[in-house]
């Protein structure tokens, strides 16, 4: 297979973004025909989050969701797998299953009946004998099927039958992950439902930012929120960013993650009992041992990460994740859900889910600040010269010697862009690449990409 | 207040309230919402009960079969799930200056209609539920409309406007929310 190209040819494309000079060509935010190319090219081949396991737990539980911009079914099934499915008849493209989630045995199509069994095989067909050919075979109509794997209570689907499993996929950054999804042996699960939003940009500002921006947090984007979470005797003038810290750039994929090191855990964030639940006690004590042959775990504070393309967290008691849905170049949908250790004290996951309601959703004190932001750059990239003028991604650029042995995989300083140049080179090369044997990760490539 | 019970609708008393009440309910309300729409949020922040439990569940799009649980239950998150404790840190975010979500600061108008009061066992105690419509136009050109349902427990009290809020659960008629933030209050 390879691309046909239209206006983006590979090279167009590979010069949207300049690793070595620290530029990005703001049209990656805006243009329609690229967005298209995104919809096939990334979220058609790239590891989707869909949900977390806890969403389903028994059989004939259901989530709807969306792989990039196409509606799909998550289904537990009888022998406790789970599939995914294009939700959407093949007869006159209706949406089989039209509610967020339930459980069922079967789902019929409103339109004309065509009724699926809950692996997505269609099984029923109204007036078959009667009004169809000898030769219809239902076996070939039933709706599209997605890859599945699941990391660690994460559902993740995949459209593209060449892309390596989630594991290769995931490259070194499964440690970093399992700061939030293995602290304890029991694993996760989730709190409550999804929580949706609409915010009016670019789905890239959402996962970039969660991937390699703890710039953001430490200078002007959440002071409101630092105010809301302090002791009613203490103002801003007790706030001071913690200069300390690292990020983490994955040797394959663009996936990133940003963490302080050495830092009080922050009441501010989680309010104080689940920071006390985060930095002393059994459950920090096990987590430490579970974690400490991979990092020094007890020396990490907060942090933030993106799977690449679209599926972002926060560890350290925040325990948000979420899928950054894109609805076209302008907007997006935030789906985002709460996981906590499945073995904590009832409290404690009372507390977290409150907390985050607070901080880490669409009304939250941080959350909302964000949302602001995004939007308001989403309106300024309407401009022609909004859209010519290079955005700056030099922090950090040739920096060298900030690398900490002490945590697995490449390091920088946490004030930093690597991973943003890694997470753009990533989407370059997944839009302009059109084959996996090249795509495909390998020690050789892996190195140039890392460097 | 238990899941199902909010997706059943309002308890009428047989007997209405005195005109009295009624009226002296509305215009507390009216002038709750002045408060919210003139930036007065610490005077807001007053109104509630030290125990208030300020709540918006989740509202999910479900099949009729399984109607009964359509919001997320009490303890499963949702879009508030406040105390007075994390209200006052809100409020103290509001007032701030570096609520950019706010500042400049959004333009809203609470409407508040349909109110109807059950006197409870407890004496000066009523629950109440409204109807209302948020709207908020903010920047040069964001209009977000937030319509939905308020299910009040009120407390008469001495001095202030009257009565204070010792629960409020709010049901928004959106399950998506069409907004890019929910930085007003209800």
């Amino acid at each position: 297979m390879s691309f046909n190209d239209g206006k983006w040819t590979s090279e167009s494309i590979h010069s949207l973004i300049d690793t070595e000079q620290g530029k990005i060509d703001p049209r990656i935010y805006t243009d329609q025909e690229l967005y298209e190319l995104e919809l096939e090219r990334v979220f058609g081949r790239s590891w989707l989050l869909l949900g977390h396991e806890s969403h389903v737990p028994k059989k004939g539980d259901y989530l709807t969701t969306y792989m990039g911009e196409d509606p799909v079914v998550m289904v537990r099934q009888r022998d406790g797998s789970i599939k995914v499915f294009h939700n959407q008849c093949r007869h006159r493209g209706m949406r089989i299953c039209r509610a967020d989630c339930g459980n069922a045995k079967a789902f019929t199509c409103t339109y004309h009946g065509w009724a699926y069994d809950t692996a997505g095989k269609l099984v029923n067909v109204p007036f078959e004998e009667e009004a169809f050919p000898s030769d219809f075979k239902k076996e070939d109509w039933g709706p599209l099927q997605a890859r599945v794997e699941i990391y660690k209570g994460l559902v993740f689907a995949n459209w593209d039958p060449e892309a390596p499993d989630l594991l290769t996929y995931l490259s070194d950054a499964t440690p970093y992950m399992d700061t939030m999804l293995d602290r304890s042996e029991a694993g996760t699960e989730v709190i409550g439902t999804m929580q949706k939003w609409v915010i009016p940009c670019n789905w890239k500002f959402a996962a970039e930012q969660f991937a390699g921006d703890m710039y953001h947090a430490a200078t002007t984007s959440h002071l409101a929120a630092v105010v809301a979470g302090l002791p009613e005797d203490q103002d801003l003038s007790v706030f001071q960013p913690h200069m300390k810290g690292h990020q983490f750039l994955s040797e394959w994929g663009g996936h990133g993650c940003g963490f302080y090191l050495d830092t009080a855990r922050g009441s501010v964030r989680v309010g104080p009992l689940v920071d006390k639940y985060y930095s002393e006690g059994p459950a920090f004590e096990r987590a430490k041992e579970r974690l400490e042959s991979k990092m020094p775990y007890h020396r990490m504070g907060a942090s933030h990460m993106t799977i690449f393309p679209n599926c972002s967290f926060l560890p350290y008691g925040m325990n948000t994740v979420r899928t950054w849905h894109p609805k076209g170049p302008n907007e997006i949908e935030v789906w985002a859900f709460v996981i906590v250790d499945k073995d904590a004290p009832q409290e404690i996951k009372d507390e977290l889910a409150r907390q985050n309601v607070r901080t880490f959703s669409a009304g939250g004190v941080y959350e909302q600040d964000d949302g602001e932001n995004w939007v308001e750059i989403q309106n300024a990239l309407r401009g022609y010269k909004s859209k010519t003028a290079p955005l700056a991604m030099q922090m950090g650029l040739n920096v060298q010697g900030k690398n900490n042995p002490e945590f697995p995989g490449q390091t920088s300083y946490v004030f930093s862009e690597d991973v943003a140049r890694g997470f753009y080179s990533h989407w370059v090369r997944m839009m302009s690449e059109s084959s996996w044997d090249t795509l495909r990760p390998e020690p050789a490539k892996a190195t140039t990409l890392s460097e | 207040m238990e899941v199902a019970e909010l997706v059943k609708p309002f308890k009428w008393a047989d007997k209405s309230p005195s005109l009295e009440l009624q009226h002296e309910i509305e215009q507390f309300y009216y002038k709750e919402a002045q408060l919210l729409d003139h930036s007065e949020f610490e005077a807001w922040l007053e109104l509630m009960e030290k125990d208030i439990h300020y709540w918006m569940p989740i509202r999910m799009n479900r099949l009729g079969r399984e109607m009964s649980q359509e919001y997320t239950a009490i303890g499963q998150g949702g879009h508030y799930d406040d105390t007075y404790e994390t209200m006052r840190g809100r409020i103290r975010a509001r007032v701030s200056g570096v609520n950019w979500a706010e500042n400049p600061v959004s333009r809203t108008r609470h409407l508040i209609s349909n109110v109807i009061i059950n006197e409870t066992e407890e004496p000066n105690t009523y629950e109440v539920v409204s109807s209302f419509i948020v709207y908020r136009n903010r920047s040069e050109n964001q209009a977000d409309i937030f319509p939905g349902e308020r299910r009040d427990v009120l407390r008469r009290s001495e001095g202030g406007l009257g009565f204070k809020i010792a629960r409020r659960t709010i049901l928004i008629d959106q399950s998506t929310l069409l907004s890019n933030n929910l930085s007003v209050f209800f």
